[in-house]
């Protein structure tokens, strides 16, 4: 699969702070891609840059094949955005804002009443269209700002925390729609989120911290290096289990002891077959591998 | 062009939508008007009698008429100008909401969306200051109206194309603005010097030489004297009937800056509106220049 964004050493200083520092990574087209980090990480940073709406200090930003430099112009045709913070007319009403924002890509007319109609379906805001944009609620206001960003059926999804604050409802509807765009019309998605379970199904992820990647891989490769397996084992006598060494905790009616990784797992339960009777080896969670790579950093920096 | 209208349209609603926006706009040239009327017309009469030589007599109509016509043209010069920028809050408030990150994110042209915020502001200023022309020709109407239509179509085209300039020039400085605040604390800076400086609130005449040299550099001072010279003429043709002498007559018109001199030459009605329309286009063309370079979007 080819690259269709490509970040090479880029470089960014506000006066005191260095939000991205010399970074580079790739991105395939038609993935769903994670980039994630901690708050002040500099995730919003790097998409305005991408998106052009903030100056770089160095480094090169290719999308599609073009430039950022000298063709962003075309960039912007194929780019939606949602916006960390929502960036439509709070004083206008839905439809106002969706129609105005679509002239800006020369849609209007029919195509734009079409167009606007199917979204607020998909969505689910067709009662929502004479309301005034500041006076809805922050999921509802969510929906509007994904429609805005989908208007013009963009090639590249930049979405910056879509999901905050929204009830798991409104998320199943937001991330359907999404998904539905990438495979329908192989829509690449650039995903920014808090909310490790979205990233875990993410065909690739990049975590950042200072400005810099400090881990990337696919979820599958991530928890394998940053999380060891865990062996949950029902119906086990605590002693038994703290005669193992190795580190474990007590839910509800089972143990869920750590392990290395699976082939240590495998080794462990063949060694002990009379205490693991009624078991399940799981991997480790995104939010595991988030906080590892996260943690470790931090104890790094000190 | 679609987008064009699209994005003057946008522009437009929102502004109407905030309905404090709008009055704000309305109410300096309905504050003037109360203080002109109140305050400065009365200066403008006692200092219009004095200059008269004692043995014309005149009529009551003609002096009240002469004063309103100066205070119509003060008021229009400095509301054309001073409103542009009181209701040119667009640029900035979308600085602060972000509206103007989600047009840059399109491949809409700089100069596209520069040119639908100065037609806005134009439409918006247009709206306000027909309202206040209005009430300054019921003003003069009630006090000595000397004008015909033609007087007052020439009036309109003044005060048309100096809301041209005052807009270019609102939104050049306002280019450089990012908060409401800064707006607010220019558009009050606006207002106090800028009657000052293009000769609304005293004549030009009044000040030194030096002065009156440098603010013949400013195109405003043309704009001003444009309407005053439209809302007079009606005035020294009535004068002119009465046998008023001719040099008493040219006296009151270069004390009201009727005929403004530029470096010692005086400047015909036509090359003024050569200077308006050539600044409005030389503003036009800074301030598009100036969006375009910029590549910022905050
Ligand atoms: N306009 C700005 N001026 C100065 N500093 C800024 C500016 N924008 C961002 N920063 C700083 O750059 C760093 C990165 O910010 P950024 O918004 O990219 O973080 P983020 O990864 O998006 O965080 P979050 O998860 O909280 O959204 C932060 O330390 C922030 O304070
Ligand atoms: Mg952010």
């Amino acid at each position: 699969m080819e690259n269709i964004i490509e970040i090479k050493n880029l470089d960014k200083s506000f006066k005191e702070v260095h939000a991205v520092n010399d970074l580079s990574f790739n991105v395939k087209r038609g993935e769903l891609f994670a980039f994630l980090g901690v708050n002040g990480a500099g995730k919003s940073t790097t998409i305005s840059i991408m998106c052009g709406t903030l100056k770089k200090d160095n480094g090169s930003v290719v999308i599609d094949g073009y430039s950022a430099d000298t063709d962003m112009k075309k960039i912007t045709e194929e780019i939606g955005v949602v916006f960390q913070n929502s960036v439509l007319d709070g004083v206008l009403t839905v439809k106002d804002n969706l129609y105005s924002r679509a002239s800006l890509y020369g849609i209007t007319g029919k195509e734009a009443k079409a167009k606007i109609d199917e979204l607020s379906k998909l969505l689910d805001f067709e009662n929502l269209m004479n309301r005034t944009l500041c006076k809805l609620s922050g999921g509802q206001r969510r929906r509007i700002d994904v429609a805005r960003a989908l208007l013009h059926d963009p090639k590249i999804l930049i979405l910056d925390e879509p999901t905050t604050g929204l009830d798991p409802q409104t998320r199943k509807i937001l991330w359907q729609v999404v998904e539905d765009y990438r495979k329908s019309k192989g829509m690449t998605v650039f995903l920014t989120t808090h909310y490790m379970e979205e990233a875990a199904d993410a065909d690739y992820v990049v975590i950042l911290d200072s400005g810099k990647i400090s881990a990337e891989g696919t979820p599958l490769e991530l928890k394998n290096k940053y999380t060891g397996d865990f062996v949950t084992v029902y119906n086990a006598d605590e002693e038994r289990i703290k005669s193992l060494n190795l580190p474990y905790e007590k839910i509800r009616d089972a143990f869920r002891i750590e392990v290395k990784d699976t082939e240590a797992a495998r080794d462990l339960i063949v060694a002990h077959p009379e205490l693991f009777t009624d078991f399940e080896i799981t991997k480790g969670k995104m939010d595991d591998v988030f906080l590892a790579v996260t943690s470790k950093k931090l104890v790094g920096g000190n | 062009m679609k987008t064009f209208l699209a994005m003057t349209k946008r522009n437009i609603k929102v502004f109407f939508k905030d309905k404090g926006m709008f009055f704000a706009s309305l109410i300096t040239p309905l504050l003037l008007l109360i203080l002109y009327a109140t305050f400065l017309a009365k200066v403008y009469k006692d200092s219009f009698n004095s200059a008269l030589p004692d043995f014309i007599s005149v009529s009551e109509k003609l002096v009240n008429g002469t004063v309103a016509g100066e205070l119509f043209s003060s008021i229009l010069a400095v509301c054309c100008v001073t409103v542009a920028f009181c209701s040119n809050t667009l640029m900035a408030a979308d600085k602060v909401s972000g509206a103007r990150k989600d047009l840059f994110i399109t491949p809409v042209k700089k100069s596209v969306i520069a040119l639908s915020y100065y037609v806005g502001t134009l439409l918006t200023t247009l709206i306000v200051i027909a309202v206040a022309m209005g009430a300054c020709f019921i003003y003069i109407a009630v006090n000595g109206w000397f004008l015909t239509f033609g007087d007052v179509m020439l009036l309109i085209l003044d005060v048309f194309l100096l809301s041209l300039f005052g807009t270019a020039f609102s939104c050049i400085i306002n280019s450089f603005l990012k908060t409401q605040g800064q707006i607010s604390a220019v558009g009050t800076v606006i207002s106090a010097g800028y009657g000052f400086i293009c000769g609304a609130y005293m004549p030009i005449s009044n000040f030194g030489s030096g002065l009156q040299k440098t603010l013949s550099l400013l195109p405003g001072t043309y704009g001003t004297s444009l309407i005053r010279n439209h809302a007079l003429r009606g005035v020294f043709a009535e004068m002119t009937k009465e046998n008023f002498p001719p040099e008493v007559i040219e006296g009151i018109k270069d004390s009201v800056d009727c005929n403004i001199k530029f470096f010692g030459r005086a400047v015909s009605i036509s090359a003024m509106y050569a200077i308006i329309c050539a600044s409005i286009a030389v503003l036009i063309g800074v301030y598009v220049l100036i969006n375009v370079l910029d590549k910022k979007a905050d």
